[in-house]
């Protein structure tokens, strides 16, 4: 069996104490060990301060007026700080709209990837026909082929069913891409649950979906937690497929809103509103991860996560 | 069969199916096998509906309209005409998309080693599963979680002459001068930009190699320790042995995401100067949607469908084997 199959079928994830040949309880703590230990804090914590650095002095930086962001940085910066790059987005750029799409497109994209997944999952896991393993090896197989090298049909298929510069469109495209990995997910976590309890019910003469909203659906909450995790934060950061289906400011997510930052402003680049804005569209990816990194790691075992 | 009806199937055949009674027979209380059968079917058959539905209308309708617009030279209004592999015969003419796979190439080759080893060595540091190591691993994800996009409006900030925090600390340890401009030139874009990607990317390898790590019996380390093995020595002939599958999936992952790069070159250089740090994807976006060549620009995709498609294939292969081990294990 392999690795990583052997710590998945052990369950929620990694847990923080797992026991690995390196870090066996000792009875006694030699010198060695503590210096081992001693190295492992240094170099953890080094490391850990090149990997946040960049992030936290992002949200620094966007406390900065505008006109120090656009010169050296140096310690008298730290003396100013004011939310002035904040307030200006909102007011000059109405940054909260470009948020609120985001917000929409992420929060669709992540319901209706539940549901049909939810659905999918069971059905495969519990409702197996002839030719169902073909269809399940199909929707699998799509893991396989990048979005981003069918902007072009995509592009006049949507166009003819009115959903380019169309914000339920785009959350059909993200839930569509986020399928195979919400439908595998689902699958594995229904086939989890024991199959006498789906045959009690429908001995007990419950219909499918009763026995799925009363006897299943408590236990696939994990399942659902990590579909809705991975769906939510690919729409939340998504880039080039709203780049090409979104030609309307009016419906900018907040990733072509900052572009427009960029590109879009005659002169200067505003610096100081466009880091402001960059730290607004971390701030859900930092707080979700942390609440619930339980479920994402979760994800991450099942092994089709794509890069 | 390992679905529901396996209570009720053994004494079916015997009541409804093999006396042939009438189609009523569920409703005194005897339940037709061929029935039960094909409500199962029925229910399934509508429960997949929907996610098959999605991915039949939005990835293989327009995978196998790609093919066919790869042979006709659309463009975005007007008629078009089936000019069959034309396009295709450009493609492998055309000096800008042939720098654009090469420059993907090159982009892959460089960033490849330096995510792999990074990640490895994050993963060695939080597999232990000591005092302090969730924290580490969730400092070392995050940079993965925050996406690419955001975090190339920031470097963008960062990557400026004068007033970028590259600048000012490589010229407090006097390696690169105080008004080094990263976004405009080849070579200094590219550099900062794999730099950039390997303090993005490494955390997904942390994880994909983490996870395998942890799945290691314990008792191989003992019995090596038994013998006086090193650190070093236990690394090679144990873990990266027994981390194959793990660091195959890893480096298949980070492959493929550097062949779909854009946003960090869109946002950062905009593939210039001029065209030259412009990779596939965004040679693919230009062509379509800036020049209006629909029908040249899928030609284009087209390979890059077949190329990730190879390199996916091989992730399938490794799957699908971890699965029949299972079964082996299982049985």
């Amino acid at each position: 069996m392999s690795a990583v199959s052997d710590t998945a079928a052990r369950g929620p994830g990694i847990s923080g104490t797992s026991v690995t040949g390196a870090a066996r309880h000792r009875p006694r703590r030699t010198a060695r060990d503590r210096a081992g230990f001693a190295l492992y804090l240094t170099a953890g914590a080094l490391a850990s301060v090149i990997f946040l650095a960049p992030l936290v002095w992002a949200v620094l930086r966007s406390f900065m007026p505008g006109t120090m962001v656009i010169e050296p940085p140096s310690g008298a910066d730290f003396s100013h700080l004011t939310t002035a790059n904040y307030t200006g987005l909102i007011q000059a750029n109405d940054i909260l709209h470009n948020v609120l799409n985001s917000l929409l497109v992420a929060v669709g994209t992540g319901a209706l990837t539940a549901v049909i997944a939810t659905l999918a999952g069971y059905g495969f896991a519990r409702f197996g026909f002839r030719g169902s393993g073909l269809v399940f090896a199909l929707i699998l197989v799509t893991l396989m082929v990048p979005f981003q090298a069918l902007l072009t049909p995509l592009f006049l298929e949507m166009h003819d069913l009115g959903l380019t510069n169309n914000l339920t469109g785009l959350a059909l495209f993200y839930t569509t891409f986020n399928l195979p990995f919400g439908v595998f997910v689902m699958r594995n976590t229904f086939l989890q649950i024991p199959a006498e309890l789906h045959e009690a019910a429908a001995v007990d003469g419950a219909s499918p979906v009763r026995t799925l909203s009363a006897v299943l659906l408590p236990l696939i909450v994990p399942g659902i937690a990590t579909t809705v995790l991975y769906a939510f934060l690919f729409s939340w950061t998504e880039f080039v497929g709203a780049l090409t289906f979104l030609t309307s400011a009016n419906l900018y997510t907040l990733p072509l809103a900052l572009l427009n930052l960029e590109y879009g402003s005659v002169g200067q680049v505003n610096f100081g509103y466009l880091e402001a804005g960059a730290v607004i569209a971390m701030i859900p990816c930092v707080i979700l991860y942390i609440a619930l990194q339980r479920f994402y790691i979760r994800g991450l075992l099942s092994g089709v996560v794509k890069g | 069969m390992t679905t529901p009806n396996r209570v009720l199937s053994r004494r079916v055949p015997l009541i409804g199916h093999a006396t042939g009674q009438p189609r009523d027979g569920g409703r005194n209380g005897t339940i037709r096998w061929s029935s039960l059968k094909a409500r199962q079917t029925r229910t399934g058959i509508a429960l997949i509906a929907p996610a098959f539905a999605m991915v039949a209308i939005f990835v293989l309708f327009p995978l196998g309209f790609a093919v066919y617009i790869s042979l006709t030279n659309w463009p975005l209004i007007g008629s078009y005409h089936f000019i069959g592999a034309q396009n295709y015969t450009e493609l492998i003419h055309d000096p800008q998309f042939i720098h654009s796979v090469l420059f993907t190439l090159l982009y892959t080759a460089i960033v490849t080693g330096p995510i792999f080893i990074v990640g490895y060595a994050m993963a060695v540091l939080v597999r232990s599963g000591r005092f302090g190591s969730v924290f580490f691993r969730t400092a070392f994800f995050l940079p993965f979680i925050v996406g690419l996009a955001t975090e190339s409006f920031m470097a963008l900030l960062e990557l400026q002459p004068d007033s970028g925090a590259a600048d000012f600390l490589l010229a407090k340890l006097h390696l690169a001068s105080i008004h080094t401009a990263w976004t405009v030139s080849y070579g200094l874009s590219l550099t900062a930009i794999c730099v950039f990607v390997t303090w993005f990317a490494s955390g997904l390898t942390m994880m994909l190699l983490m996870a395998g790590m942890q799945g290691i019996p314990a008792e191989l380390y003992e019995a090596a320790n038994v013998d006086g093995a090193t650190w070093w020595q236990k690394e090679i002939r144990i873990t990266i042995p027994l981390l194959r599958r793990n660091i195959a999936l890893a480096l298949i992952i980070s492959v493929i995401g550097s062949f779909l790069a854009f946003n960090q070159f869109y946002i950062l250089t905009e593939g210039g100067p001029g065209t030259s740090t412009q990779p596939v994807v965004m040679w693919i976006y230009e062509e379509a949607f800036v020049q209006y060549h629909l029908g040249y620009a899928t030609a284009g995709a087209i390979t890059l469908v077949v190329v990730t498609g190879i390199i996916s294939a091989v992730q399938f292969y490794l799957l699908r084997d971890e699965r029949d081990q299972k079964k082996a294990v299982r049985r």
